[in-house]
Order: structure tokens, then C-alpha cells, then sequence
């Protein structure tokens, strides 16, 4: 997985990247799905997201935001992405399955996303995201 | 210590006005010498930062379980004067009145001979870790009374005693809630929830009263040496988290509307009185509500449980008291010698109010208000009472746990769940969690020791040891 957890004392920190700005959004929504739950590749259920926002931060953090608040309230765990982003807007398919509390209920609840330490950049060919999770 | 703090007392520090541009009153911290050698140098900033806030009266507050936080210190209290003061989300934090209860039972430990049994039986019962839905169906119109009426919905509901009510902090409810300014998506995130426990830090404890460290105040809050207790400890859930993040964005706007200049953009607030800080705060009120109303659902769950279990009476578990550690309210405090409405956050610290206060419920009152230091999995926890002492020193109110000293990741590199399983198993407590990693992210190790947070409070007498109460069993989210 193209991700990796870095410290931090009370939340969970994290850096993503991906060879497209798209891609980083779509790899960083699976990999909050993968640090709350166990692994999957289910692609029964599906969501679809669609936001905009004034900057491209300010885009990821709505877009997590949005998937987090899908897989809790529609009790999905998603195992893919597939994100497309044009100007300041954002389309979004999601794909995965239900919730099994004995299969998936393993790690730790994230309750948002943090503004605080939010950032994009490049890294050689890469793109790279940073963020906290509040759990 | 970081250059520029002063130490005025054994315990007591004074960051002066002048540490950070525009501090208006100065910072104050409470902490012993081993504490001061784990502290973060972000957190004594972000109390410097506090003290610039409008309307701020007399000090910005820290407890010794000082640390670093969003935009306010965990630990910290600070009170705003409601003609001038601002409210914050940031001096609340986002588990919106995460807090303890405390249920004793007429039990001792030659009764649980069968304990992990019992765990088991408290696992099955009480929804814990990520994706837990409630036991209890909630309707929207449920949810929607629930923000209106805390605890008391859930005991009208059949979930409690009205005794209950007496023994919770507000009694279980802010008459200031509003669901008006309470997001859908908080709405659909909170009805689901209802009576769940959640993870991270949260748990539900079996406990066996240790040492007694005043005999008379035991007497009082109904506590004895050899008796086992249930703490509770978990807070607003998804609501509550949703509230903040929501709240977050219009104060942002608000703070630049009312020309409110910050040292950190995570301090943003609004002023008391204006519409989005009456928003907040009636919201904040609601999320409270919820928690109270979702400790006082998980209680009632707790109590079948040892009713089945050990053939006792409902109300053989009984509410000791009930606290909240992450709150915003506006009380009454004297300020120089006058007496002041004030809008007091407390931020990772508990309300700690002395003999006679009003607020204390009578049975209580000479002794004053019962404080629950739970300690993290595997450490003791504690019982103290509130002092007259942190009337006058910190708005009524004391320090509320030990505080994370290792990143969740470094004890998941370092520590292994099953060993820590097997560790406190041996030390006779018996965990039960949905995965080793939740154990080892939460080991006892990766905190500082609450002995030394609760000894600090002692000794400066901003609350007085009462119990020692050591973990038997935990339910871990």
C-alpha cells in the first residue's frame, strides 16, 4: 500500500502518495478505510461523491471528510476509488462492502479529519499528502 | 523548564505576561518535578496563546496532565467574561464532554470467581470499537429529545433511576442545548450510536476499591475498601466530533468578521454573545446532552448485565457520580472579590467544585463534588473531591487522567498486544478488545503514571485523594 503512518502522540498521522493528484485522493480514501479496518476487496456496494472546494486542500479534506462519513453512516468499508477532479470540483465513485464487525472491526475509529497539518506536495514524480486523523 | 516561565511554588509555574505578544493575563500550571521533565515545549506556547484571547479573566489554566492539543493545551481551562469573552471549540476539543461515571456494586472480589465470563458477557452487551451501532434504536425524534434532555431522556425511557440524574455533573443535562444548529450530518452520525462506547481511549472497567485515602469522604460518595465499582468512560461519539468540525469553519469566518486577532488560527472562537457563538454553544450543549444520555444507555447495560450475572437488583448498581472532561459553561466564579458570570472551558479537565456549592448534590455537600480520574488500561484509577481551594485557584476544577507520553504508532511498533494481554492477565486483569493493536496502542507504558498527575492535585489541594481503585477487567473499543 502505498502509504505509511508516521508519529504522532494522540492521533494518527499519515503520508499517502500516488503518481496522479488524482490517484493521491483515491489511494488516501483507501487507506483510512484500511487503518480503521482490516484489509478488503469487496466491490458490492458503491457510493458516489461529488464536492467542490476553493483549493486543493481544502478539496481533500471535504472529500475525506465525505468518505468517512459514507462508511460510517451507510456502514460501508470501501476498498477502492476512482476520483476525478477538474478545476476546483471533485467526482467521486467508491467501491465495497458491508460492515462485519468480526471481520472489520479492528482498528481504531478515526472521527475527522484535521485541517491542522493538511498538505500536498511533490516528491520527485510523486504526489504526497500528509494528514491527522482524529481518533 | 522552558526560558522565560517562572517556578512560584513547588508545584506552581507562572508564565509571565510578555511570553508570547499580547497575552493579557498570565499563564499558571501546576506540575512536580518528574512531570516537568516529560513536558512538551508546544504545550506551555499554547497556554501563552490562550492568555491573548479577549475577555480571558485572571489566568490561563493547566493541569499537570498538561499537553500539547488542537489550537488550547489538553489540560487547560481558561474562563471568559460574558460581556467581552469569546467561546471556543478549540478549549473544548472534539469529543464533546468525553467524561467517567462510576458504579458501585455491592460485590467484592470473591464474588468474580468467573470474571472472564463476565467480560465477556460486558463485551457482547455494550457495542465497543469502530463501527459499533447501538443497542438501542434511536429515531430522529429520539435524538432530537436526547440533545434536548440528557440523561434524564434515557431514564424517562426506562434506561436508569431518577437518582441517577442527581449523581451526574448538570444533572446529566445543559438546559442551554439546542438542536437548531446541529448539522444533518451530525444528526445521521449520532442516531446510530446511541449507547456505544467507541475506541481510542474508551473503556469500560471492572474495578476493586484498593486504598482509602479519606475515610470520611468514602463514607459519603458510598465508596469502601474490598467493593467493586464499573467505570465508564466515553463521550459524544460521531455527533459530537461532527459538531466541532462544523462549528470550526463558521468560527474561522467569525474570528476575522469580529476582528479577533490570534496567535494560532486553531484558537478560532467568536465572541460569547454573537450569533455564531450562541450557535456553537447551544450545540456544544446538545452534544454534551448525547453523551450523557449515551453513558447513562451504557450504564443500563452494565447494570442487566451484573443483575443477570450475579442475581442482584437493578439498583444495587449505583451512580456514584457522573463528569464531564471536555465541556464549555458559563458558572459563577468570584474574581478579585467579585462575583462573575463566566464562560469556563475545560479542556481535558475536570470540574472540581468545593463543599457547599450549590451545584454539589446534597448528599454530597459537605464533603463537595466527587472527581473520577479513570487511569488508562491496566493503571489505577482515582477518586478525589473538589476543594474550596480550586474554587479560588482554577474555577473549580482539576486535572482529569495521565495524558499519552509515545505515539499510538511507536507502541504498535514496540509492543505487542498479545504480550500486554498476557502481562495484565497475570497481574489478574483481564482485557477483552476487538484487536491486539487496539491493546498495545493503548498499553499502560505509553501513558504518563496517573499516580503522579493525581498526587500533583493533592498536594496543591485543587481536590483531595480519596480512593484508589485498581482495573479487575476492561472492555476496550
Amino acid at each position: 500500500m502505498p502509504y505509511e503512518e508516521l508519529p504522532h502522540t494522540a492521533d494518527i498521522r499519515v503520508r499517502v502518495w500516488a503518481g496522479s493528484m488524482e490517484g493521491l485522493f483515491a489511494e488516501a480514501a483507501v487507506a483510512m478505510n484500511r487503518i480503521m479496518y482490516a484489509p478488503c476487496q469487496g466491490e458490492g456496494v458503491s457510493e458516489s461523491v461529488s464536492l467542490n472546494a476553493e483549493d486543493i486542500e481544502a478539496l481533500l479534506h471535504d472529500f475525506l471528510s465525505e468518505v468517512l462519513f459514507l462508511s460510517e453512516v451507510r456502514g460501508v468499508v470501501f476498498c477502492s476509488a476512482e476520483v476525478r477532479i477538474e478545476g476546483g470540483s471533485l467526482n467521486a465513485i467508491l467501491r465495497g462492502e458491508p460492515f462485519d464487525r468480526r471481520r472489520h472491526g479492528c482498528g481504531p475509529e478515526i472521527k475527522g479529519i484535521s485541517y491542522y497539518g493538511l498538505r500536498i506536495y511533490k516528491r520527485d514524480e510523486d504526489y504526497v499528502m500528509e494528514a491527522i486523523f482524529d481518533i | 523548564m522552558k526560558e522565560g516561565v517562572k517556578r512560584i511554588g513547588e508545584f506552581e509555574w507562572e508564565v509571565p505576561v510578555g511570553y508570547t505578544a499580547g497575552m493579557r493575563v498570565p499563564g499558571r500550571f501546576f506540575l512536580s518535578e518528574a512531570l516537568a521533565a516529560e513536558l512538551e515545549e508546544g504545550a506551555i506556547d499554547q497556554l501563552a496563546n490562550v492568555a491573548t484571547m479577549p475577555g480571558i479573566v485572571k489566568y490561563s489554566l493547566a493541569m499537570p496532565d498538561i499537553h500539547w492539543g488542537y489550537g488550547f493545551p489538553i489540560g487547560g481551562v481558561a474562563a471568559f467574561g460574558m460581556e467581552n469573552g469569546v467561546i471556543s471549540p478549540g478549549g473544548v476539543g472534539f469529543d464533546i464532554n468525553c467524561g467517567v461515571r462510576l458504579l458501585t456494586t455491592p460485590l467484592s472480589q470473591r464474588d468474580l470467581k468467573k470474571k472472564g465470563e463476565l467480560i465477556e458477557r460486558l463485551y457482547e452487551a455494550v457495542p465497543t470499537g469502530v463501527g459499533a451501532k447501538g443497542g438501542i434504536k434511536l429515531s430522529n425524534r429520539d435524538l432530537d429529545e436526547i440533545m434536548l434532555e440528557g440523561a434524564a431522556w434515557a431514564v424517562n425511557h426506562g434506561y436508569g433511576l431518577p437518582e441517577d440524574l442527581v449523581h451526574c455533573e448538570e444533572n446529566g443535562h445543559m438546559k442551554e442545548a439546542s438542536a437548531k444548529d446541529v448539522s444533518q450530518k451530525a444528526r445521521q452520525r449520532g442516531v446510530p450510536q446511541g449507547g456505544t462506547l467507541g475506541s481510542g481511549n474508551h473503556f469500560l472497567e471492572i474495578q476493586e476499591v484498593r486504598e482509602i485515602y479519606d475515610e470520611v469522604a468514602a463514607k459519603v460518595f458510598g465508596i469502601a475498601r474490598g467493593q467493586i465499582c464499573v467505570m465508564i468512560h466515553c463521550g459524544s461519539r460521531g455527533l459530537g466530533h461532527q459538531v466541532c468540525t462544523d462549528h470550526l469553519k463558521v468560527l474561522e469566518g467569525a474570528t476575522k468578521k469580529y476582528g479577533i486577532s490570534l496567535p494560532d488560527r486553531q484558537l478560532a472562537c467568536a465572541p460569547i454573545n454573537s450569533p455564531e457563538g450562541r450557535a456553537y454553544f447551544s450545540a456544544m450543549a446538545a452534544s454534551a446532552n448525547y453523551a450523557w444520555a449515551n453513558r447513562q444507555l451504557i450504564a443500563d447495560m452494565t447494570r442487566k448485565v451484573f443483575q443477570e450475572f450475579f442475581g442482584l437488583k437493578y439498583e444495587d448498581l449505583r451512580l456514584m457520580y457522573d463528569v464531564a472532561h471536555n465541556v464549555a459553561k458559563i458558572e459563577e466564579h468570584s474574581v478579585n472579590g467579585k462575583r462573575m458570570k463566566l464562560c469556563v472551558h475545560r479542556k481535558g479537565a475536570t470540574r472540581a467544585f468545593g463543599p457547599e456549592s450549590p451545584d454539589v448534590p446534597s448528599d454530597y455537600a459537605r464533603v463537595g463534588q466527587p472527581v473520577i480520574i479513570p487511569g488508562s488500561m491496566g493503571a489505577p484509577s482515582f477518586v478525589l473531591h473538589g476543594t474550596e481551594k480550586a474554587m479560588e485557584a482554577t474555577f473549580g476544577s482539576t486535572c482529569h487522567g495521565a495524558g499519552r507520553l509515545t505515539s499510538r504508532t511507536q507502541a504498535k511498533k514496540h509492543i505487542h498486544g498479545r504480550e500486554i494481554r498476557d502481562d495484565l492477565l497475570k497481574r489478574g486483569v483481564y482485557v477483552r478488545a476487538p484487536s491486539w493493536g487496539s491493546i498495545a496502542e493503548e498499553a499502560p507504558e505509553v501513558y504518563k503514571p496517573s499516580e503522579e498527575v493525581v498526587r500533583v492535585v493533592h498536594e496543591v489541594g485543587i481536590s483531595r485523594l480519596v480512593a484508589r481503585l485498581e482495573p479487575l477487567g476492561v472492555i476496550k473499543g
